[in-house]
């Protein structure tokens, strides 16, 4: 990969140009900068990077365990550990270098005042997107306890979108039992993009001392294990984005170009990693690699050409 | 716009190829890879992040206990006690694993301290064997070791003939890799291993320090890797003799470059608590700030 990514591998999201459709997941590159210490690692190789989750007043997130490794993923419940909005915006974002890459806000909440609160706070900075998480499966309130109700994730995205003219994406749970239904009531309600999906709910137990490994007893569970749900869904919320062009970053279990290229194949617009940069924090090279490979392969110009060109079997069952 | 970045491209990711690999009694290897950047640049404290296999989603943390930056190899000592660790104690000699590293806070000796004590318990013997070695080239610096192991350790000791007041008579048992760098150290263990310390290592540490003159004890620096109570009870001593104290801290970890926040411990800091990341806020942590 040389370090100018070529035109053919960016993408246009809401208005913003990403210079690749790989887009570095919140939670778990802190705040854009941690993953820098690695020699070889570049901001600059993805086309977006969302900030961790990001709550009015400062958090100081659940007990440890936080993290474990389970088959083919992990469990996580940081409990959405960050120094609050105002710390974010006033001491965090001046450091970042705008000029590598696009950078998105993750807003959290309990209550709907504090989506607000947060929101506006990041529209009036510099930042160029905003994730709103209604997903997060690790915190008593908020959280997904909004994201599983449509009504509630309307709400919030509302409540959102009244003080922001920045692009909007909300992030969808896979915890859910209509995530389409969800996805077309935030539509409505004024959401500009989707991220789609964030952790299953999960559990792992220690059978030693009969307690659950996580700190928190649940956590969210990330990483390959999740990629076939991730992928059913994120073709799901597509049929409903399609004739609103709303664009999808498409996520859960990335780990291979070809695991993007399937997402971008269900109705990705751009690919979110994040648990397979914990194994190979190099990764988003070889798959901005690999999609521009299969691109030239398949005589196309653009990854644009090649989202949401899913073609289902003929089968109608189910 | 931005200001210089010092913390970017400080840890490296590097196909190590695994020079030798012994296995020890107690399910215990110690591990030498070809890996020179990170032996290059490596601090005592400092860890690695490791691919046991590939089969696995993530890696597994592990201390530095020796590094020779003009040879490129850094060496691990570890204990096999779940799925990672058994997976790669099968690597073999030849085969390459990914070696992320160096990562974290190394400890800080005080130069004011010449008479740091390093005390390892089980396998957080490996960063007081690399403190040891940096320490020794200290000119007027005394260090002791004292290591712990419920399982034999993973060398065969040998009778110590540097002499150190205060140990109880009997207590001759030395690692030889420290005995070679003229370096003292005693061997403890709750089981009956011959010529070493039968019981807890802060009791041999206490039998020391008990022994040491005023001006002496104010020279005494202690450092301490080991299994959480070993370490809440080293910061016991620490307090009671009013010493300076760093302890290495263990936790779960997935990225290991403080992107993740899953590792983080609790602390107390002069604003309140506050949560660090034992990845690369620590893995050195004051005693005091974990065990106010
Ligand atoms: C900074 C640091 C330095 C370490 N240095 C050494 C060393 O020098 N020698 C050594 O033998 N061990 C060391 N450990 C502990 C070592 O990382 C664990 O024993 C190892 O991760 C266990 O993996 P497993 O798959 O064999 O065990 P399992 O219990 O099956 O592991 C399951 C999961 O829990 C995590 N886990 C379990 N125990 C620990 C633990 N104690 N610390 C961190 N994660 C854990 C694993 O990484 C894995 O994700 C160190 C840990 C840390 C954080
Ligand atoms: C350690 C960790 C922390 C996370 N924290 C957040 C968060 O703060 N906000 C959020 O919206 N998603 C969070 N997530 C979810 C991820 O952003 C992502 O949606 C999910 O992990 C699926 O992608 P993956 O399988 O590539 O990791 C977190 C995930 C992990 C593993
Ligand atoms: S392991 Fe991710 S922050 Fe330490």
């Amino acid at each position: 990969m040389t370090d100018e990514l070529t035109d053919k591998l960016a993408i246009d999201f809401c208005g913003l140009r990403f210079s690749s459709p790989v887009v570095l997941l919140s939670g778990c590159v802190g705040f854009g900068e941690e993953y820098t210490r690695v020699a070889g690692f570049s901001n600059r190789d993805v086309g977006a990077i969302c900030l961790k989750g990001t709550t009015g007043a400062p958090r100081l997130g659940n007990p440890p365990h936080r993290v474990y490794e389970t088959p083919a993923g992990m469990l996580n419940a940081i409990g959405l550990q960050n120094p609050g909005v105002d710390r974010v915006v006033d001491e965090i974002l001046p450091t970042l270098d705008f000029d590598e890459t696009r950078f998105i806000a993750n807003v959290s909440g309990s209550t709907l005042e504090e989506y607000e609160a947060v929101t506006r706070r990041f529209n009036d900075s510099p930042i160029d997107a905003i994730e709103i998480n209604i997903s997060c499966p690790n915190v008593k309130e908020g959280g997904v306890a909004f994201g599983n109700d449509p009504d509630m994730s309307a709400r919030v995205v509302e409540t959102c979108r009244a003080v922001t003219d920045k692009p909007l994406i909300t992030k969808l749970s896979p915890n859910q039992t209509d995530i389409a239904e969800n996805a077309r009531r935030c539509i409505e309600a004024g959401s500009d993009a989707f991220a789609v999906i964030n952790t299953l709910m999960g559990m792992a137990i220690d059978i030693d001392n009969r307690t659950p490994v996580i700190g928190n007893n649940q956590g969210g569970l990330s990483g390959p294990a999740i990629k076939p749900i991730a992928l059913l869904k994120v073709h799901q919320v597509a049929q409903v984005c399609r004739a609103h062009a709303i664009p999808i970053i498409g996520q859960g279990g990335v780990t291979t170009p070809e695991d993007a290229i399937e997402f971008l194949i269900a109705g990705a617009s751009a690919v979110g990693v994040g648990t397979a940069l914990f194994y190979d924090p190099l990764i988003c090279r070889r798959i901005n690699q690999g999609i521009l490979d299969y691109l030239d392969q398949h005589g196309l110009n653009s990854v644009a050409q090649l989202t949401d060109t899913l073609v289902l079997n003929g089968a109608t069952a189910c | 716009m931005t200001t210089a970045k010092p913390h970017r491209g400080t840890i490296h990711l590097e196909d190590a190829e695994i020079l030798t690999h012994e296995a020890h009694p107690g399910g215990q290897y110690i591990l030498r890879v070809h890996s020179p950047e990170c032996a290059h640049r490596a601090a005592p404290g400092s860890f690695a992040h490791l691919t046991c296999d590939p089969l696995l989603p993530m890696r597994r943390p592990l201390s530095i206990m020796r590094t020779d930056p003009e040879a490129g190899w850094v060496e691990f000592l570890y204990k096999v006690v779940g799925e990672g660790t058994r997976l790669l104690s099968r690597r073999q000699t030849g085969e390459s694993i990914s070696v992320m590293g160096p990562i974290g806070q190394p400890f800080r000796p005080r130069p004011e301290r010449p008479r740091p004590l390093l005390l390892g318990g089980g396998v957080g013997i490996p960063p007081m064997v690399f403190l040891a070695d940096a320490l020794r080239r200290e000119p007027a610096c005394k260090p002791l070791v004292m290591m712990g192991s419920e399982v034999p350790f993973p060398f065969t000791s040998r009778p110590s003939q540097i002499l150190v007041p205060g140990i109880p008579d009997g207590v001759i048992a030395a690692m030889p890799l420290l005995e070679d760098w003229s370096v003292p150290s005693r061997l403890c263990s709750r089981q009956d291993f011959p010529g070493c310390y039968q019981g807890y290592i802060t009791d041999l540490a206490r039998d020391w320090l008990s022994a040491l003159n005023t001006q002496h004890l104010q020279e005494v620096e202690i450092f301490a890797c080991g299994p959480h109570p070993m370490l809440e009870a080293v910061a016991k001593l620490a307090r009671d003799y009013d010493l300076p104290c760093q302890v290495s801290l263990e936790e779960f970890m997935a990225c290991a470059v403080g992107g993740c926040a899953g590792c983080t411990v609790q602390v107390e800091t002069d604003q309140g608590p506050a949560m660090k990341r034992v990845c690369v806020d620590g893995p050195v942590f004051d005693a005091r700030a974990v065990f106010p």
